[in-house]
C-alpha cells in the first residue's frame, strides 16, 4: 500500500497509531484496574474511594486471604492436573489419528472429519446431562477423571491442527525411513513427530487453554470443593449476599498470570493454532 | 497416498473410542431424553422406562411398616374383626414374601402388576370396612395405614416415553421463544461488531510491522484468560457501587445511573455484548489477519500502479480475496456467541426478570437446576437445530464460494 504523495501517508500513520495505542488501553485497561483493586483494603473499595486509582493505604490481606483461607492455590493445582492431563492425552491419540488421516487412503476418510468437525460445531450443552449420569454411574463426580469429559471441546481443533502439520511434512523423509525398514509406529514416533514438533506444540497449548478455561462440565461435574478447577472455584468467591471485591480482585491476579505467562511464551504458537482452525479448512 | 492396512487403522481407534463414548453417545442420549418425561427429583419417572417397572424395595418397606402398625389397631377390636386383621395381615405377607431383597426398581409383567394392583386395592377397602365398623374406637395407626397404602400406588412405574409431547410443550413455551430471541439479538449484535472492529485492526495489525508482538500479546491475553473469570472481571467493573465503567457510563450519560448497567434489561444487554466484544475481537482481528497474510503483496502493488485508492484496494482486491476467511471466521463467531453460556450465567445470570436468559441458560436451568432431564433436552434439542440450521446456511455459503 505504497502512496506517493507524503502527506496522506503521514496522516493515515497518525490515525493507525491512535487506533492501535486506544485498542491497548481497551484491552488492557481492565487488567489494569483488577491490580490495583486488589490492593486496596475492603474501605476503599466501596464509597466514594471506590474510583481512586492508587491506594492510600496498600494493603497484601485480600492475597493472604485467597491464599490461606480460600485455598485458591488448590484449585490451581486442581486445574493444572486436569488440564495438564487432558493436554497429554488429546495430544497423543490426536496425532496418532491425525497421521493416518494425512498419510493414508481409506473409505470413511471425509466421513471422519466430517464427524470431527461436526463435534466442534455441537452446542457444549448437549452432552451435559448424559455425561453427568455417565460419571454418577461410575462414581467419578468430583474427581480428575473430568478431564476425560473434555475430549469433546478440545479433539476437533487438536486433529485439525495435527493434520495441518503432518501434510506439511514431506513425504520423502518417511519414505526414506521406510526403506530403512522402520514400522509406521517407528516412522511417526522417530521422524514425523520431531519434524511437526512446532504442531505438537501449537495443538498442545491450544488443548490446554480450552481445558484450563472450561466452566460449564466443570461445575457440573466437580461440585466439591476439593476438586474444583480455577473457574469454578474463583466464581465461588462471590456468594449470594457478600461481594468481597478485593479477595476476587487478588484470586483473578492470581490466576490469570499463568495464562499470561504462557501467552507471553508461546503467541507465536497460539496464533498459529487459531489461524490454522480458520484458513486451513 | 497408502492404503490403510488393518493394523495402522489400530491408529485410529483411540480417537474413535473417545468421540464415541464422550461425543456421541452423549448426544444420542439427549436425543432419546428428549422423548421422556425424564425428572431424576421424581421416582417414580427418574429413568427411562419403557415397560411397566415395580419400585420392588419401597413395595417391601410399605408391606412391612403395614405388618408393624395393623397388630396395635388389632388390639383394639372385637374376636370377628380381629380375624379379619389376621386375614389381611396373611394376605400381606403372602403377597410381598416375592420382593424381599430385590433391587431397587424391577421389571415387571402384566399378571403381576393387575394382582399387586388388586391387592393393594382389596387391603385399602378390607381396611376402611374395619375401620368404618368400628367408628367410635380411636385408632393408633388409622392415617399411617392410609398413607402407606397410598405411597404403594406410587411403586407402579409406567412407561415414561411421551413421544413428542416435550416438543409440543416446547413450541408453546414462550419462555422458549423469549430465550431465542435474546440469544439472537445477542449474536447478532456482538458478532456484528466484533467483525467490524476486529476488520479494523486486522487491517491495522497488517500494517503496523513494528511493535507487533506487543499488539499481539494486548490481543491474546482476553481471549485466553477463562471466560468464566473475565465474566466476573466485568461484573466488578460493572458494578452499581464500585464499578469504574457503570461510573464512567454514568458520568457521561449513557446510563441513568451506575446500578441500571445491570438491574436494567437493556442495561445488562449491552453490559453482555460489550464484554463479548472485548473479548473475542481481537480473536476474530487474529482470524482475519490469517487470512489477510496469505493474499499475494504483489495485488496490491499491480493495484497502486494502476492508480487504484485505499478504498478500491479494499473492495476489489482485499475483500473478495479475504471473503472465505470472513465467512470461516462469522460462522465460528456466530456459532460461539449462539452458544454463550459462562458469561451471560456468571455476569447476569439470566436476569433481570429473563431479559438475557439465552437458549442455553434456560436449558441448563431446567436440566441441572429443576433436574428436568426430559424437557431439559428438548430445549438443548431445540437450539441444536438452530445451530444446525446456522452452520448449513454458512457452508452452503461458503461451498459455492469457493467453487466460484
Amino acid at each position: 500500500m505504497k502512496t506517493h504523495s507524503q502527506k496522506p501517508f503521514y496522516i493515515s500513520n497518525v490515525i493507525v497509531a491512535i487506533m492501535v495505542v486506544a485498542f491497548m488501553i481497551i484491552s488492557l485497561f481492565p487488567f489494569f484496574w483488577i491490580l490495583i483493586t486488589s490492593f486496596k483494603p475492603s474501605s476503599e473499595i466501596f464509597g466514594t474511594t471506590a474510583f481512586q486509582v492508587i491506594s492510600k493505604d496498600p494493603t497484601w490481606e485480600n492475597y493472604f486471604v485467597v491464599i490461606f483461607d480460600k485455598n485458591i492455590i488448590k484449585s490451581v493445582f486442581n486445574s493444572l492436573i486436569v488440564a495438564g492431563s487432558t493436554t497429554i492425552y488429546v495430544v497423543i491419540i490426536a496425532s496418532l489419528s491425525a497421521y493416518i488421516i494425512a498419510r493414508f487412503t481409506f473409505t470413511g476418510k471425509s466421513l471422519l472429519m466430517g464427524i470431527v468437525l461436526s463435534v466442534s460445531m455441537f452446542p457444549q450443552m448437549i452432552v451435559v446431562g448424559p455425561i453427568f449420569n455417565m460419571f454418577y454411574k461410575l462414581g467419578i463426580l468430583n474427581s480428575y477423571f473430568l478431564a476425560l469429559a473434555y475430549s469433546t471441546i478440545t479433539f476437533p481443533t487438536a486433529v485439525w491442527i495435527m493434520v495441518a502439520h503432518f501434510k506439511s511434512v514431506p513425504l520423502s523423509i518417511e519414505e526414506a525411513a521406510r526403506i530403512d525398514g522402520c514400522s509406521p509406529w517407528q516412522t511417526l514416533w522417530k521422524i514425523v513427530f520431531p519434524v511437526a514438533s512446532s504442531g505438537v506444540a501449537t495443538t498442545a497449548i491450544m488443548t490446554f487453554i480450552a481445558a484450563w478455561n472450561e466452566y460449564l462440565l466443570a461445575i457440573t461435574l466437580n461440585v466439591n470443593k476439593e476438586y474444583q478447577t480455577v473457574p469454578v472455584a474463583i466464581n465461588a468467591l462471590r456468594t449470594q449476599y457478600s461481594v468481597f471485591w478485593g479477595q476476587i480482585t487478588a484470586a483473578t491476579v492470581l490466576v490469570v498470570i499463568p495464562t499470561i505467562i504462557i501467552v507471553l511464551l508461546f503467541q507465536k504458537k497460539i496464533v498459529g493454532g487459531i489461524s490454522n482452525g480458520a484458513v486451513k479448512e | 497416498m497408502k492404503k490403510l492396512n488393518w493394523k495402522t487403522s489400530l491408529f485410529l481407534l483411540p480417537l474413535v473410542i473417545m468421540l464415541a463414548t464422550f461425543s456421541f453417545y452423549p448426544i444420542i442420549s439427549s436425543f432419546v431424553y428428549s422423548f421422556f418425561d425424564y425428572q431424576t427429583n421424581d421416582q417414580s419417572i427418574a429413568n427411562l422406562y419403557t415397560t411397566n417397572h415395580f419400585n420392588a424395595k419401597l413395595f417391601y418397606e410399605d408391606c412391612d411398616y403395614l405388618l408393624f402398625y395393623i397388630p396395635d389397631d388389632a388390639a383394639l377390636v372385637d374376636e370377628a374383626d380381629r380375624a379379619q386383621f389376621e386375614n389381611i395381615m396373611d394376605s400381606i405377607r403372602t403377597n410381598m414374601a416375592p420382593y424381599k431383597d430385590k433391587d431397587t426398581v424391577i421389571r415387571l409383567n402384566k399378571a403381576d402388576i393387575a394382582r399387586l394392583k388388586t391387592f393393594v386395592r382389596t387391603t385399602q377397602n378390607d381396611l376402611n370396612t374395619i375401620y368404618q365398623n368400628n367408628t367410635e374406637r380411636q385408632f393408633y395407626n388409622k392415617e399411617n395405614n392410609q398413607l402407606l397404602l397410598n405411597e404403594m400406588k406410587q411403586c407402579f412405574i409406567t412407561p415414561n416415553n411421551v413421544g413428542f409431547k416435550n416438543y409440543q410443550a416446547l413450541v408453546h413455551d414462550p419462555r422458549f421463544w423469549t430465550s431465542i430471541k435474546n440469544t439472537l439479538v445477542f449474536t447478532i449484535i456482538s458478532v456484528f461488531f466484533e467483525f467490524l472492529i476486529g476488520m479494523g485492526l486486522a487491517l491495522v495489525m497488517a500494517r503496523a510491522i513494528k511493535g507487533i508482538g506487543s499488539i499481539r500479546t494486548a490481543a491474546l491475553i482476553p481471549w485466553a484468560i477463562p471466560t468464566a473469570v473475565s465474566a466476573l472481571i466485568w461484573s466488578y467493573l460493572y458494578d452499581g457501587s464500585s464499578g469504574i465503567i457503570a461510573h464512567i457510563f454514568a458520568q457521561i450519560g449513557l446510563i441513568a445511573s451506575p446500578q441500571s448497567m445491570l438491574l436494567t434489561a437493556q442495561g445488562a444487554m449491552s453490559a453482555a455484548i460489550l464484554a463479548d466484544i472485548w473479548k473475542t475481537a481481537p480473536y476474530m482481528a487474529l482470524l482475519l489477519l490469517a487470512g489477510l497474510e496469505v493474499i499475494d503483496r504483489g495485488l496490491y502493488e499491480s493495484a497502486s500502479l494502476d492508480g487504484c485508492n485505499k478504498v478500491q484496494t479494499f473492495f476489489k482486491i482485499t475483500f473478495p480475496l479475504l471473503k472465505p476467511s470472513i465467512l470461516v471466521a462469522l460462522l465460528l463467531r456466530t456459532l460461539d456467541a449462539f452458544r454463550v453460556y459462562d458469561l451471560l450465567a456468571i455476569l447476569t445470570g439470566g436476569g433481570p426478570g429473563g431479559a438475557t436468559e439465552t437458549v442455553s441458560i434456560y436449558s441448563y436451568k431446567v436440566l441441572v437446576g429443576q433436574s428436568n432431564y426430559g424437557y431439559g433436552s428438548a430445549i438443548i434439542i431445540g437450539m441444536f437445530i438452530c445451530v444446525a440450521l446456522i452452520a448449513t446456511i454458512f457452508v452452503k455459503i461458503l461451498g459455492t464460494d469457493i467453487s466460484n
